[in-house]
């Protein structure tokens, strides 16, 4: 990478080309992509042991699979005799996986079971050792709330020191109860805009809500986004993530709640799962968790729409990961999240609320991805070579804040956090990528010989 | 996998308010005085969704609506099912239709600002009588050629819909839509549009 890119994104000014740029997605793809813990699934989406679905990591398909004895593994989608997939479909159950070619099957746990004729094509273990043979495991894998997480660097930090004290506000969106969240879906569709720019925009873009998303308030779907109300939320910053948050009424933590839609028996279990210092970001210091990015690709979200007629409105979360598919190219892979113990009736609406606002025919969605298109087009050309973006807002010439970071007597949650318009947390995410890139791909194992007895493949699994 | 749209919509959650109505018997003739109507009533409202008349287009809605339209999956023969358990692109009753349309008519609704060109192509047209007195399902195959900006790639959906048609004072509404979109993975930026 040039340093006068990373000398320029750390700056604050951001080099227009790399949301267009088939050579800085070469070098995220080892620098991050490679390296990073990556969101690929939750444990409720398998609930029962066999039960699977099949995600990628850049081109990397991965079976995640929760086996019989309930454990959650991560298969590289390849048989190790011809490097067919093994599994076809999206998700299912399965107890086994068998090679429609040669027809070389796995348990579910990885380990090979079955291999045809093994005596006569192999002259049996002293040809081809079976023993100890499974499908290459995922080099690391590790759970927060359920959310199962990838890294291909076989040496990775845990996964909670990597998150760091973004956990905080992941619970939030993750255990609003000790059952924690189902996921639904995803919804999955592809973009023509690159993966950075919705992650920042998730992270801390408060400021493009009243203009981007003024139809959403103008039909009465949203009361919140009105410029006035976004500007006293505030944005904060924490760990490998960050997000955004609305100032809400006066009241208390359980009015608070009820304000956005909850249930009082979902607020009491908020109540009793939170931390006090979660229970006061919002209860003393009015602040309710919108829009949120970890780094590099996962976002969150958490609106409250009105979805009938009437005035009441209705929460719903959504957790989505922008996964790359070329630099100006980009799958979302879109869920909703509910919390597992809410009652039936809210889980419906919620699910409608979600809906009607984000993914695929989501309201507010729509016009963000307009827009996220038409830059990253624009991107490509000699042009945008010549331009570095302003990503300064909320930071004078002489690099002090516009305004003070708000105090722990002010605001409870970890991290930096700031009230009003700022790209604090767009640029804390830029200044992680470009430190990863600047540090360069993993050390990765050797490559594992298959049946020669050597090099039995062994999986880190962090708890 | 036979497409029953009123399966489809029970599963859902939010469809509990439809009607239940299954296709019985044979397709009509093509010709009869049925399938005609039924095919004029499914040309007409191809071209009111090509010129984005959308307020007129829910007219032709009935309040009961329950417009839906499943996730697809990828999954083994003999899985049982090729939708996303409990989720959808769609799952829309009246209100929520009345609000993307109430959108797409503020001036700010940018994903359609410009227009995109639209052509809906539908063919392969059945009609059924149903089990229920004035509904009739029909089902269509739909095809959406949609183009944006001056050169980029258009994105093209293709779909099955099985619909059931209530004959009304004023004509026939639309009661339920089930529409199964044939890939898993959509390719167009959003629906911002109707299917």
């Amino acid at each position: 990478m040039q340093q006068a890119i990373l000398d320029a994104v750390r700056r604050g000014m951001i080099p227009a080309h790399i949301y267009n740029d088939p050579h800085v997605f070469e070098q995220e793809k080892s620098g991050i992509f490679s390296k990073a813990w990556l969101f690929v699934g939750h444990q409720s989406e398998i609930p029962q042991p066999g039960d699977y679905v099949v995600r990628r990591v850049l081109d990397d398909s991965f079976i995640v699979v929760r086996d019989e004895q309930g454990e959650i593994r991560a298969h590289f989608n390849m048989c190790l005799h011809r490097g067919m997939q093994v599994c076809r479909a999206e998700m299912g159950n399965a107890s086994h996986f068998r090679c429609p070619y040669h027809g070389w099957s796995y348990r579910n746990d990885g380990r090979i079971v079955g291999l045809p004729f093994h005596k006569e094509a192999y002259g049996g273990e002293a040809g081809f050792s079976r023993k100890g043979a499974r499908l290459l495991p995922a080099p690391n894998l590790a759970t927060y709330n359920g959310l199962i997480f990838i890294s291909m660097d076989p040496s990775a930090p845990p996964l909670l020191e990597y998150l760091g004290e973004f956990a905080f506000y992941l619970d939030y969106y993750t255990k609003q109860s000790p059952s924690g969240i189902e996921l639904r879906g995803p919804q999955r569709w592809r973009i023509n805009a690159n993966w950075k720019i919705g992650a920042e925009n998730f992270a801390g873009d408060m400021y493009h809500t009243p203009q981007t998303h003024t139809s959403v308030v103008e039909i009465g779907l949203f009361r919140e986004p009105k410029a006035e109300k976004r500007k006293d939320g505030n944005t904060y910053w924490a760990g490998r993530g960050g997000g955004t948050t609305y100032k809400l009424p006066d009241g208390t933590f359980a009015e608070r709640l009820r304000y956005v839609g909850y249930p009082d028996e979902m607020i009491e279990r908020m109540s009793q799962t939170w931390s006090d210092d979660q229970r006061r970001v919002i209860g003393d210091d009015g602040f309710m968790i919108s829009a949120a990015s970890a780094f590099p690709n996962l976002s969150l979200v958490h609106n409250w729409p009105k979805v009938e007629d009437g005035d009441d409105v209705l929460p719903f979360i959504s957790i989505r990961t922008w996964q790359p598919i070329s630099e100006n190219e980009t799958e979302v892979l879109s869920w909703f999240a509910v919390d597992a113990e809410a009652p039936d009736r809210f889980k419906e609406l919620s699910y409608k609320a979600y809906l009607m606002c984000f993914g695929s025919t989501g309201m507010f969605e729509q016009d963000d991805v307009e827009n996220w298109v038409s830059l990253t087009t624009t991107a490509k050309g000699s042009m945008a070579k010549r331009l570095l973006l302003n990503s300064r807002m909320g930071m004078l010439k002489d690099n002090s804040p516009v305004v003070p970071p708000l105090t722990p007597e002010e605001f409870a949650g970890p991290g930096v956090a700031h009230v009003g318009y700022g790209e604090y947390n767009q640029r804390h995410l830029l200044n992680l990528w470009a430190d990863y890139l600047e540090s360069g791909p993993p050390q990765v194992d050797t490559p594992l010989s298959i049946g020669t007895g050597d090099g039995v493949p062994g999986a880190r699994t962090q708890s | 996998m036979t497409l029953i749209g009123r399966d489809e919509s029970a599963k859902s959650a939010l469809g509990r308010h439809a009607t239940a109505a299954v296709k019985v018997g044979l397709p009509l003739k093509v010709g009869s005085s049925v399938y005609n109507d039924i095919q004029h009533w499914l040309i007409e409202e191809a071209y009111t969704l090509d010129e984005q008349r959308y307020e007129e287009w829910l007219t032709t809605v009935a309040d009961d609506i329950h417009y839906l339209m499943p996730v697809r999956v990828t999954t083994a023969l003999g899985a049982g099912f090729t939708t996303s358990p409990g989720m959808a692109h769609w799952d829309e009753n009246k209100y929520s239709l009345s609000r993307r349309v109430a959108r797409f008519l503020t001036e700010h609704a940018w994903t359609e600002d410009p227009p995109s060109r639209l052509r809906h192509f539908v063919t392969n047209v059945r009609v059924y009588e149903s089990d229920v007195p004035g509904e009739i399902v029909a089902d269509s195959a739909v095809l959406l050629f949609r183009s944006r900006g001056d050169a980029n790639h258009p994105s093209i959906v293709s779909a099955q819909r099985e619909d059931v048609l209530r004959l009304t004072a004023t004509g026939y509404q639309l009661a339920r839509r089930v529409i199964m979109v044939d890939e898993s993975v959509l390719r167009t930026q959003n629906l911002a549009i109707f299917l």
